[in-house]
Order: structure tokens, then sequence, then C-alpha cells
């Protein structure tokens, strides 16, 4: 038996042998004042074709996964254009139950009676609301059309701004609205204002009961990032039906209470996860509603409102 | 005022039922001849196929152009009035499409439209929009003079 020792001061060599598709690793020792030659030959055939078949896994797996990804966008796109397609297309027999009724309505009034005068009113709100479907359906699917142009924003001027004009079609509600200082971000001005028109437009309509309503825009940091709240003293929602809020089509008040689609929060939703931020809420049935949003670390940078408000050193 | 001529060129029935009823409350003295697709309407303009018998002197005053037709769609059409324009006094055309894409505008004024209206759902603003298309066509807009012995001519 040859000792390491003996090996380490001679001649090693290695080579990798190929008999009859069996490989093995050679390493010739060869050892001269003994004149002799050891030879130990490690048969690694299955080492190397398992090396080889994770090798060829990975590939796959990555061609898979970029194959996948693909179709998946692919998929997307199709389903962002059928959205598209569908709802312009309803538009076109919309436009027709429209024009024909109005025409019934105007030119043939002195034939119905008012029964028949009631029908086609029904028919004539019905028209209405299936056109605000159609048109927040299209403004939903052409948000993915958009290429986000990042500048830098005021939230709160632009909140301020919206709540004015929310102000003006109902004068006679009163509503204390309170902004934080300096909310500047940066973000797609035309995307997030937006966002910011349907949460504020959704606290304005739900603190509607309130005698003194209050809506509040804040912003905070919790853990790496800063969140903006939008928060109200209206009739709230079930903590329970949270998860709902963002689907489309989901109300979670009856209309005869409050009016709307409810598409207005999947719009949002989609705007800040356009902005790769997070969007969530908190309320309590009859005590209001909070609704968080961050947005995309991009939007960190520059001037943080956080600081001055929570006193923490940035 | 004399009475004018529009041709509308529409495939889908109703809404050529809609622009005549829209038209006829814009209140404006017109009449409006209507052809279903962008074959028959260069049938009409230049006196082929159905319209081979056509007084050719009579030509509308203004042509309201759908642009999603089966056969010839409306920027074909466009294209084929472009080539024709060289040898006559050809009417207006106003598309009048539902159609809010982008593309459909670039494409339909590169083809020599004369303007682009968006069919709006809401009947009311659509008879205006029909309203204020005609008024400016037909009354407020003075067209070229116009050789009167000139046919228009299919350029190939």
């Amino acid at each position: 038996m040859i000792k390491d020792e003996q090996i380490h001061q001679h001649n090693v060599f290695n080579r990798r042998i190929e008999v009859d598709e069996t490989i093995f690793d050679q390493k010739i020792c060869c050892l001269p004042e003994c004149s002799l030659v050891r030879i130990f030959a490690n048969d690694v055939t299955d080492t190397l074709m398992a090396a080889e078949r994770i090798r060829q896994l990975n590939a796959e797996l990555e061609q898979r996964v970029a194959a996948r990804t693909r179709e998946l966008s692919a998929a997307n796109r199709e389903l962002e254009a059928f959205s598209y397609s569908v709802s312009h297309d309803l538009r076109a027999p919309l436009r027709s139950v429209d024009g024909f009724s109005l025409a019934l309505r105007d030119d043939y009034a002195q034939h119905l009676d008012e029964q028949g005068w009631h029908y086609i009113q029904r028919i004539r709100a019905g028209v209405q609301r299936m056109g605000q479907l159609i048109d927040s359906l299209l403004e939903l699917s052409r948000l993915n059309f958009d290429v986000l142009r990042f500048r830098t924003v005021d939230l709160g001027e632009m909140a301020a701004v919206i709540i004015s004009d929310l102000h003006a079609g109902e004068p006679h509600r009163d509503v204390n609205f309170r902004v934080a200082d300096d909310l500047t971000t940066e973000a797609d001005p035309r995307l997030i204002r937006i966002a910011l028109q349907n949460l504020l437009a959704n606290a304005w309509k739900f603190t509607a009961t309130q005698p003194h309503a209050e809506i509040e825009l804040s912003c905070t940091r919790r853990d790496a990032g800063l969140v903006y709240c939008i928060r109200d003293n209206g009739v709230g929602f079930e903590m329970d039906h949270s998860d709902r809020l963002f689907r489309p089509f989901q109300r979670l008040h009856g209309e005869q209470e409050f009016e709307g689609i409810g598409v207005g929060l999947a719009t949002v939703q989609r705007i800040i996860h356009l902005h790769r931020g997070q969007i969530w809420a908190e309320g309590v049935e009859g005590r209001g509603a909070a609704f968080f949003f961050t947005l995309s670390p991009i939007a960190t940078d520059g001037p943080d409102p956080a600081d001055e408000k929570t006193g923490e050193p940035s | 005022m004399k009475s004018k001529c529009v041709l509308l060129v529409e495939d889908n029935r109703d809404d050529r039922e809609l622009i005549r009823l829209a038209v006829k409350k814009a209140n404006l003295p017109c009449k409006v001849e209507s052809v279903l697709d962008g074959a028959e309407i260069t049938d009409y303009l230049f006196g082929t196929g159905i319209y081979h018998e056509r007084d050719l002197r009579m030509m509308p005053d203004l042509i309201l152009l759908d642009l999603h037709m089966p056969k010839l769609n409306g920027c074909q059409v466009l294209q084929v009035l472009k080539r024709a324009r060289g040898t006559s006094g050809l009417p207006p055309v106003v598309v009048l499409t539902a159609s809010d894409s982008e593309q459909d505008v670039t494409d339909a004024y590169h083809w020599g439209a004369n303007s682009y209206i968006r069919k709006a759902v809401d009947f009311t603003q659509f008879v205006e929009s029909v309203r204020q298309v005609l008024l400016y066509w037909l009354e407020l807009n003075v067209p070229p003079p116009v050789g009167q012995t000139v046919t228009p001519q299919l350029v190939n």
C-alpha cells in the first residue's frame, strides 16, 4: 500500500478515459524509486451523467420559465385588448337603444299612456347606467396601454383641487378636509390623479350621511417605505368583506344607498400596482374607512415628507 | 336655402336609421342617400356596377363615411377618392365612426378625410354633433369651384 505522503512527493497524473461507454477518472502515481506505477481508477459515469442531467434540467427549467412568462404576458395583452374591444363593441347596440328609446319618448309621447312612459324612463335609466359601466371598463382596460411617465407631483395639492371640485358640486356639505404638508413624490401625474380622484370621491360619497364629515390625507413611514392614507369618518365597511373591495363590479353598499358601479377601487388598485405599490383598506362598519397605499421605491427619492411628521431622522 | 344631399356610407342598419333620425332632428334642409359599404360608394360616385345608369352630374354635397365596413373599409374608400380627386371636385368626406383608436384617426387624415367625428353613445350628443357637422360642411364652408363638365373618373 502506498501512503498518501509518498504520492505527494512523486509525480501524480490525472486523466479521464472512456472504456465501453464507462468513464473512469484515473490517478496515476509514478514512484520511480520503487519502479512502481499505481493506477487508481474510479468509475464516474453515473456522477457525470447525473451532473449533465441536472444541467439539462436547469436549462429546460429556465427555458420553460421564459416561455411561460412570454405566454403569460401575451395572454395578458390579449385579455386587455379583448376587454377593450368588447367594451368598445358594446357601445354600438347601446347607441341604438339610446337613440330609438329617445325617439320613442320625444316623437311618440302622445301614443304612450303613463305606464308606457314609465317603461321608456326605465329603458333610458338602464341605458345611462350601462353607458357608465362601459366607459369605466374602457377606462380600466386603457390603464394597461399606458406607459408610466414619472414626474414630481404634490399629492396634497392634487387632493386639495379634487376636494374643492367635489365641494363645488355639493356646496351644502360640511366636510373638513385635512392634508399633511409636502406630499411631494415621483409618480405618473395623470394616473395618480385618477387614483386620488376615485379614493377621495369615495370618501366624499360615503361620508354623505355625516353631519360633520372628516376626510384626511396623511403620510407615515412604516418599515422601509412611505405609506399614504386617506381616512374618512363615513359609513365604513365590514373588514370581513375587505378582500372584495378591489374587485371590479363589487359593491358593499346597496345602489339605493350610494351611487356607483364598483369599478373605482379596481381602477385605483391597478394604478397603484402599475406604480409597483400596494393598497389595502381598514374599516369598521359605521365608523369610517381608511385606504392605505404605497408607491414604488422610486417614489421615496427626493424630499421625504414622512420625516417631519414622524420626527424620525432620515 | 337650397336642399343639399348627404351620402351616407354605413353598413350598420341601426346606425343608418339613427343618422337619418339625427339629420331630421337637426332640422336642416338636406336629403340623405345611403350606400351599404365601401364597394357600393365607388359604384355610386363613378357610375359603375348597379349605379351604371346614375346621373353623374348629381353629386352629393357631403359624404359621411363609416370606417369599419366589409369589402372596402373606410380608409380604402378614402384611398380610392384621393386617387380620383385629381380629376374632379369630389365632395368633402367626414369620417363618422365609433372607433376611438388613434391609428384610425391618423390613417383617416392621412388618406384625405376632411374631418373625423366620433359617434357618441348618448343620442342627444350624437344629434348635436351631426347637426354641427352638417351646418359647417353644407352651409358655412365654401367649396372650391368645380368645372361643370368634369365628371369624376376612377384612376388606377
